[in-house]
């Protein structure tokens, strides 16, 4: 039976000491994550012209990227769940490295979307989910704090590979660019090396585990052998979550969030264009918003790990969602380039804190230790929407002429997804607060029950003593288990 | 902005405008003492060049001045091709308009005829008409005021300019590299390439070869495709649009770099990252021994602790069996 998910992992987390330097390794793995795949369309004007192709056929390449991120995650679940962080993250970074190598000399642009898009993106993908199912395992009071932190990473990274990327440009062309950003990428490894599997403890859990494979494996061979693939998979990417309520809620909630998400952030310099500001100030909205971002991620983090707001983190989350929604709905509203201004700070405000809760609550639903299989399953889930987000939204503006409508949109579907979150998790709530009342009642009267069962038994000589002596044996290491 | 070219037949001048031009070189006549017979020859000549060029494009320019004006007032307009022109400078005074001089001038040169006055009210307007068909008849063509202080309006001819400077092209040795020329708004007659040593400008790819490919999609682009780049082809690359009226360059800077230049840096990188990797992975070494040899004590204790819960167990079990048995018996 799983642990319940509201309760500490197994072996207990340091929350602190090496665990901080774990949350600097997240973030650099989490801000290699989420900003390279955007940092990198710094390049597509001037590849465009030398592969002699249209522009939205280069913007792909970045689409891909993040889509192969995204759906790798399952990939990277299996991997984190047999063989822990740190060898996945250091194997992330040298597939990132080959990826970015071979882009360098590439000749056409499919050569690109397999080097960049795919390798690059499955080493991507390798980096992102271990980062944060280690969070999981090193923290647990101040988990919210961690999470924020290391989510800043994306902003942080953002701001300073964006610049960085021109400048490598105008030094040493596209070839060479490409080259270098191997090279970094690699420093992904180091952060790799700093993750560390927790605790000595380790060796135990190893050795009760394999005592269970090896319960089930004999088990396995007594029964059929086609079901042996499939349940070595759930073995290690838990399925059962799709039964999981909370898990489910999540997952509806955050599908439709994402449709609504990134596309007024990718909008916001065209909206600002078109509404006569110039291209240097248009771009300047956006550096305005990353940097409101960067100090709202960590500081959203402090707050959500305080005593009022942790054992409430889902109301909290839906929140900051409906904050976001707002924002959208009233950016319409702003007309000249300070409301706008305003509008960026407010959005920035938005998207730190929904970014900085984002899988925080997820690990908060499920539980550090199914937060692994959880994120992948999550990711690969939430791949649609995010990607199908902003093409559906450039659609919009085409047919209507204008950004408003967009904004307007976006802006309800988010307002949307609060709600169904707010909604399922205050239902949620309730159950799991009436399932634990159930539990404590449960566990008052097992011991009694045992008690009057031995008593019944032991009207009859041998068969007593075998049954007595078969129901201790049993009862025991259950009991030791759930006293761990 | 230029005004739209329209095609208009010979526009016989007003009425008005007819009896002032007699009137006006008449008037000036007095003043510069020439002869007024060569008014009546300035009429027919126009009508000819007009009748001429009577399928070319017209172009307006007007400028305003005021006696106050300080700075003269220029006007920059871009011709693409030959063109009748008509300009035509508007000069506001309180003072006397017949005491005005009226000059127009090409670049130094004093233009002679073709050019009209006349004054209602407080303003006097003058225009100059005439047909742009070749490079030389371009430059700056100015009208001048002159009454206490000269004013002065000036009209700047141009071909349409390419782009502005673009940031040089970073290629690598053994590569193909396209330069691009385009112009916006104007459909060039032609395009050539040059490079340059210094201020020589050798023309480029005149014969199409392996190594230089010449071409453009559409008239306002050219491309010029250099194939197996090495580092004598660095340098500067001047692309020229050749226009009826004359011609404009644009500049592009190609540098050449060996694959060296960017492989060291990476170098570089990957050597910090190999060394802060085994740093690590060498202190964690280093600190789990520290550890062990610390904890080996403690996990002797905590191994001792856990038979002994399990034998405690056992005897916990046993006393229930006996007393069990013996209620049972």
């Amino acid at each position: 039976m799983p642990p319940p998910a509201g309760s500490p992992p197994l072996h207990p987390p340091p929350d602190g000491g090496w665990g901080w330097v774990v949350v600097g390794a997240a973030f650099i793995s989490i801000g290699f994550s989420y900003a390279f795949p955007k940092a990198v369309t710094v390049f597509f004007k001037e590849i465009q012209l030398i592969f002699n192709t249209t522009y939205s056929e280069i913007a792909w390449i970045s689409s891909t990227m993040l889509a192969v991120m995204y759906a790798g995650g399952p990939i990277s679940s299996v991997l984190v769940n047999k063989y822990g962080s740190r060898p996945v993250v250091m194997v992330g970074g040298l597939l990132c490295c080959l990826g970015m190598v071979t882009a360098s000399f590439s000749t056409s642009v499919v050569e690109l979307y397999i080097t960049m898009g795919f390798i690059c993106g499955l080493g991507l993908a390798f980096n992102l989910q271990p980062a944060l199912t280690i969070l999981g395992k090193y923290f647990y009071k101040k988990r919210p704090m961690a999470s924020g932190l290391a989510m800043a990473g994306s902003p942080v990274f953002l701001s300073t590979l964006a610049p960085f990327n021109q400048y490598l440009f105008n030094t040493y062309g596209w070839k060479g660019s490409f080259l270098i950003l191997g090279g970094l990428l690699l420093n992904s490894c180091v952060a790799g090396s700093l993750m560390r599997p927790v605790g000595p403890k380790l060796t135990t859990k190893k050795s009760k585990s394999k005592v269970g494979v090896r319960v089930t494996d004999s088990g396995m061979k007594k029964r059929h052998r086609k079901k042996s693939i499939c349940a070595k998979i759930d073995k290690y990417l838990d399925f059962s979550l799709f039964k999981h309520r909370g898990f489910l809620i999540y997952l509806s909630g955050n599908v439709i969030m994402f449709l609504g998400f990134f596309a007024p952030i990718i909008f916001l310099a065209p909206y600002a264009k078109d509404k006569g500001i110039d291209e240097y100030s248009a771009a300047f909205l956006l550096s305005v918003m990353a940097f409101v971002d960067m100090f709202a991620r960590p500081t959203v983090g402090f707050i959500a790990n305080s005593k009022l707001i942790r054992p409430r983190i889902q109301y909290f989350f839906s929140f900051a969602i409906l904050f976001n929604g707002v924002c959208h709905l009233l950016c319409p509203l702003a007309e000249d380039y300070t409301s706008l201004v305003i509008y960026a700070v407010f959005f920035g405000l938005g998207f730190g804190s929904v970014s900085s809760i984002l899988f925080e609550s997820l690990m908060d639903l499920v539980g550090a230790q199914r937060f692994s299989s959880a994120v992948g399953l999550v990711t690969v889930v939430e791949c649609c929407p995010v990607l199908l987000g902003p093409p559906l939204a450039g659609k919009l503006v085409d047919e209507t002429g204008q950004y408003k409508y967009m904004y307007v949109a976006c802006g309800a579907i988010v307002v949307l997804a609060s709600v169904w979150l707010l909604i399922g998790n205050a239902i949620n709530y309730r159950l799991l607060a009436k399932e634990k009342l159930k539990e404590t009642t449960k566990k008052i009267h097992t011991p009694e029950s045992q008690e009057a069962e031995s008593l019944k038994a032991s009207k009859s000589h041998d068969v007593s003593v075998k049954s007595q002596k078969s129901k201790g044996s049993g009862v025991n290491p259950s009991e030791r288990e759930t006293n761990i | 902005m230029p005004s739209l070219p329209s095609l208009r037949g010979p526009r016989a001048p007003p009425l008005p405008l007819l009896l002032l031009c007699l009137l006006a070189p008449v008037r000036r006549s007095s003043e510069d003492g020439r002869t007024p017979a060569a008014s009546f020859t300035s009429l027919p000549v126009r009508e000819e060049m007009m009748a001429k060029y009577s399928n070319l494009s017209l172009e307006s320019h007007n400028i305003s001045l005021t006696e106050h004006s300080n700075m003269p007032v220029e006007k920059n307009i871009t011709l693409e091709r030959p063109s009748n022109i008509e300009l035509t400078c508007q000069f506001m005074t309180s003072g006397d308009l017949n005491s005005v001089n009226v000059t127009w001038k090409k670049g130094d040169e004093l233009l002679e005829n073709n050019y009209l006055i006349n004054a209602t009210g407080s303003i006097l307007y003058t225009q100059y008409m005439f047909t742009i068909v070749n490079s030389e008849q371009m430059g700056s063509y100015s009208c001048f005021f002159e009454e206490k202080k000269e004013q002065r309006g000036t009209f700047n001819f141009k071909v349409p300019e390419l782009h502005e400077k673009k940031k040089p092209l970073i290629t690598y040795v053994g590569d193909s590299v396209v330069l691009m020329c385009k112009c916006q708004d104007c459909f060039p007659l032609n395009w050539t390439w040059y490079r340059s040593n210094g201020s020589v400008q050798v023309p480029v790819g005149v014969p199409m070869n392996n190594k230089y490919v010449i071409n453009g999609k559409n008239a306002n682009e050219t491309r010029l495709k250099i194939m197996q780049l090495s580092e004598e082809d660095q340098g500067s690359y001047w692309c020229h649009a050749i226009f009826q009226l004359g011609e404009s360059e644009e500049h592009i800077e190609l540098v050449v770099l060996s694959y060296w230049v960017p492989l060291k840096a990476f170098l570089g990188i990957a050597v910090e990252v190999v060394l802060l990797v085994a740093i690590i992975l060498l202190f964690e070494m280093y600190t789990q021994k520290k550890k062990k040899h610390s904890d080996d004590g403690k996990e002797f204790e905590q191994i001792e602790q856990l038979k002994s819960d399990d034998s405690n167990g056992i005897e916990n079990n046993a006393p229930r069996h006996r007393k069990n048995e013996s209620v049972g018996q």
